[in-house]
């Protein structure tokens, strides 16, 4: 753990952010909000099969593993409403958290196969009774065809309502995660130089990760080359950018502009990190580069200075908007601000495809965790693109993240 | 019986690089991707599917063969995938064509929505989806089962993961190629761990340093982090899968099972050595026990064999019970059915052209554990395995590194 400290009075809901989380009042905290949110839903029981929800609901930990393999052997949550603590099902008992009863840990299921349902039946019946309201975020064809007796209905609104606001063990740990991943990016930083490859970048991240106690990495790191106009990049359905595109074994050439993206987990939550990068510039960048990252600044200036408890994301679109001359500055299939949590990328989100009422209906409260990602664009210049990290306190919010904007922010 | 490593005949090429040669790649990805193609239509035939809208990243790879982002874990279901049988047409979520080949037009393309109206809107605009009558999912849930009944309102909503399951399981040659190659990635990794691992270094730093050596080999992305656990000297061997902050200790045994993905497809290898010193009298007859169960798995890989003969074959051959974790799963585009393992999968029935990964796990208090795994294609003539690594747990250079 990376010791750090927090603003000054801090706090969310009356109480201090802590530097440490501890993990077993977070699981406490988080299980009590998700029961009687089912109890507000008039939900009975949780059956859950995502990754990101079955290690929310339980605090479950398990290696993090390629899609087919997080499918086939995963962790499943059952939660009972009136029962203190979950149930997991799982191939990884050691990841079990240690203050879950032995009897709420048990051998795994396996709900994408038909011979899985015997299985996942009994363990159903032993919990619930029939007619039980069972809240899911997946159903296989096999529990579609075998499991019946149940009323079923989509677990989003409990999950969501659940995650949207964190408590501050969970704002403790995404800011220690996104530690790591500012740390480790630093050294990624430093061995920036021509004739690296994409992968060459990603092999020194990944690796420092893990030696300064990252749980796992979440997605392959981005190092997109951006081209000066968006005609020379990737097409695109909707005519803006194309962003962010897998990294491949693409030689990073003198001048390149590059904008990074990457997540780590620390103990389930998820970082989210994002800078502009010029290939061979680790002094200054000329005066069009540096007015670009000045325009950024201002956007997320303006942001911040309407966020707080009780402003709309409407609010924050329309201060970004204004800032930057009238004009969007997010790119169109993406946000100018999106929570993170157990997911990289989840509610609040700002400035979507979800339209202006939904972003006036949107407030945000104190435990809102908001990665703002305002892009630059200037035709034939590329652009500036990164992501801060702030948390919305009782009266304001706290900056959670602490990275340099080197070369844009040097001075010539 | 002992079954020597081989390469089939059609990966003659495999397992020799990566990179594309002057006169070509070396395998044939658009013959692949070509041939995938014509399965799933040939599937959705048989299956009497009009239309499926795939979810699961396997199954969109398979269909699509495009090169998406990696992210790890396993999301709920949406579709991002959507095959027309009476065209042929393959609409893909992709919001541009870089990683997307090009027999898949621009005009099948579709953005990400944040809104659920916005993506049913994107998915209306499919030609075909719309006025269909039998639509596949890969799975589901009570979200997208009320947005796809408003798409395609005369469609009744059938199993399309089945179907999947029985179309991506035989592999082609140049499917078989790719997990070779994949092989030897898993090989080179291996080999950078066992090099790596020494008394005082911990779990972690070797899943980093398998996660660098991964990137430097030019494919960035891990089948799953759980490559390296140090197996306890003392007290009770339970197989573990988390990497710990521990510094591991002198003499104990550690499992390393590094795997690989190759063009999305996956080689499973594990082997187990010693933190240092000499192997002891226990650890040869606790490595000699589980290479007698892997080999025995190994060449129970034949078409026809059953899952319950697979358990048999290792349980004749360790003379132990079953461990808790799965002996066999089937390998491809990632982790596939079936899963063979105590109470479980003991009614599958291996078919040539099934990749396999096979393990054997063998543990003894005082002493530690031993976990191999190998990679093992179930050729028409028999098994063909396509890992390669000495099965001992020793240090590199002893006298007793023969296979």
């Amino acid at each position: 753990m990376i010791p750090l400290e927090w603003p000054d009075g801090a706090r969310i809901g009356g109480r201090p952010l802590p530097v440490v989380p501890d993990l077993a009042r977070l699981r406490a905290e988080r299980g009590s909000r998700l029961r009687s949110l089912m109890e507000v839903n008039g939900v009975d029981c949780l059956l859950l099969l995502a990754t990101g929800n079955v290690a929310y609901a339980t605090g479950a930990t398990a290696p993090a593993a390629d899609a087919g393999r997080a499918a086939l052997f995963r962790n499943v949550a059952v939660v009972v409403r009136t029962d203190p603590y979950p149930h997991v099902f799982t191939p990884v008992p050691e990841g079990a958290p240690p203050e879950l009863p032995s009897d709420h840990v048990h051998p795994p299921l396996y709900p994408d196969l038909a011979e899985g349902m015997g299985a996942l039946a009994s363990a159903l019946a032993e919990l619930v009774g029939p007619g039980t309201v069972i809240g899911v975020d997946e159903q296989t064809h096999p529990m579609l065809a075998r499991l019946d007796g149940f009323e079923w209905i989509d677990a989003g609104a409990v999950l969501g309502a659940a995650k949207i606001c964190k408590t501050p063990d969970e704002v403790a740990c995404i800011r220690a995660a996104q530690r790591i991943n500012e740390l480790a990016m630093a050294d990624v930083q430093a061995a920036l130089r021509p004739g690296l490859r994409q992968t060459d970048l990603s092999a020194v991240l990944l690796r420092r990760l893990f030696e300064l106690g990252a749980t796992s990495n979440c997605i392959d790191p981005i190092w997109q080359v951006m081209e000066p106009s968006k005609e020379l990049g990737p097409w695109t359905v909707h005519g803006d950018l194309a962003f962010p595109t897998p990294t491949t074994d693409r030689f990073l050439r003198a001048g390149d502009v590059i904008w990074n993206d990457s997540g780590i987990s620390f103990e389930g939550y998820a970082s989210d990190f994002g800078r502009t990068w010029v290939v061979g510039s680790s002094r200054h960048v000329e005066a069009t580069k540096r007015a670009q990252f000045r325009r950024w600044r201002d956007v997320v200036d303006a942001v911040l200075a309407v966020l707080k408890p009780g402003c709309t994301a409407l609010a924050m679109d329309r201060a970004a908007i204004e800032a930057n001359g009238g004009s969007k500055p997010w790119i169109e299939h993406f946000y100018l601000a999106h929570g993170v949590g157990t997911e990289s990328a989840e509610m609040p989100l700002v400035g979507t495809d979800l339209g202006e009422a939904f972003d006036e209906s949107l407030e945000m409260a104190p435990g809102m965790v908001l990665v703002l990602e305002p892009v630059i664009w200037e035709e034939g210049a590329a652009g500036y693109r990164a992501e801060d990290i702030v948390v919305v306190t009782d009266d304001g919010w706290a900056p959670m993240s602490d990275y340099p904007y080197d070369p844009y922010e040097l001075a010539p | 019986m002992s079954v020597p490593a081989a390469s089939p005949p059609h990966a003659a090429h495999a397992g020799a690089g990566t990179h594309t040669l002057e006169e070509g790649p070396r395998i044939d990805l658009a013959g692949l991707r070509a041939d995938r193609r014509v399965r799933l239509l040939a599937t959705m035939e048989a299956e009497d599917l009009d239309v499926v809208l795939l979810g699961r990243p396997g199954n969109v790879r398979f269909a699509s063969g495009a090169r998406q982002l990696w992210t790890a874990g396993a999301r709920s279901f949406a579709p991002s995938c959507v095959v027309v049988r009476e065209t042929g047409g393959v609409h893909l979520l992709s919001v541009w064509d870089e990683g997307v080949p090009a027999d898949i037009d621009r005009s099948h393309l579709f953005g990400i929505s944040w809104n659920p109206g916005s993506l049913a809107a994107s998915l209306r605009r499919i030609p075909g989806l719309e006025g269909c009558r039998r639509a596949g999912t890969d799975s589901l849930n009570p979200l997208f089962r009320s947005l796809l009944a408003d798409v395609a309102p005369r469609a009744t909503f059938v199993d399309a993961a089945g179907p999947l399951e029985r179309c991506r399981r035989q592999k082609s040659p140049e499917e078989v190629a790719c997990i070779a190659t994949a092989a030897s990635i898993a090989e080179s990794l291996l080999a950078c761990l066992v090099e790596a691992v020494r008394p005082g270094v911990t779990e972690r730093e070797l899943v980093g340093r398998y996660a660098e050596q991964l990137a430097n080999l030019g494919v960035p992305t891990p089948p799953t982090e759980a490559v390296c656990t140090a197996t306890a000297r003392r007290g009770p061997v339970t197989f573990r899968q988390l990497s710990l902050a521990r510094p591991i200790g002198p003499d104990e045994l550690v499992v390393l099972s590094p795997g690989a993905l190759y063009a999305g497809y996956e080689a499973a290898l594990a082997r187990t050595t010693l933190a240092s010193g000499d192997p002891s009298p226990a650890h040869v007859h606790l490595a000699t026990r589980a290479r007698s169960g892997l080999e025995a798995l190994v060449g129970s890989c034949r078409p026809g064999a059953r899952g319950i003969d697979l358990l048999g074959a290792w349980q004749a051959a360790t003379a132990a019970p079953l461990p808790s974790v799965p002996l066999v799963h089937g390998l491809g585009l990632g982790a596939e059915p079936p899963v063979v393992g105590a109470g479980l999968g003991e009614g599958a029935v291996l078919e040539a052209g099934m990749v396999l990964s096979v393990q054997s796990w063998s543990a003894a208090e005082g002493t530690g554990g031993v976990l191999l795994r190998d990679t093992v294609l179930v050729g028409t003539d028999g098994p063909v395995r396509l890992t390669r690594f000495p099965t001992l747990p020793v240090r590199p250079g002893s006298s007793e590194a023969a296979p």
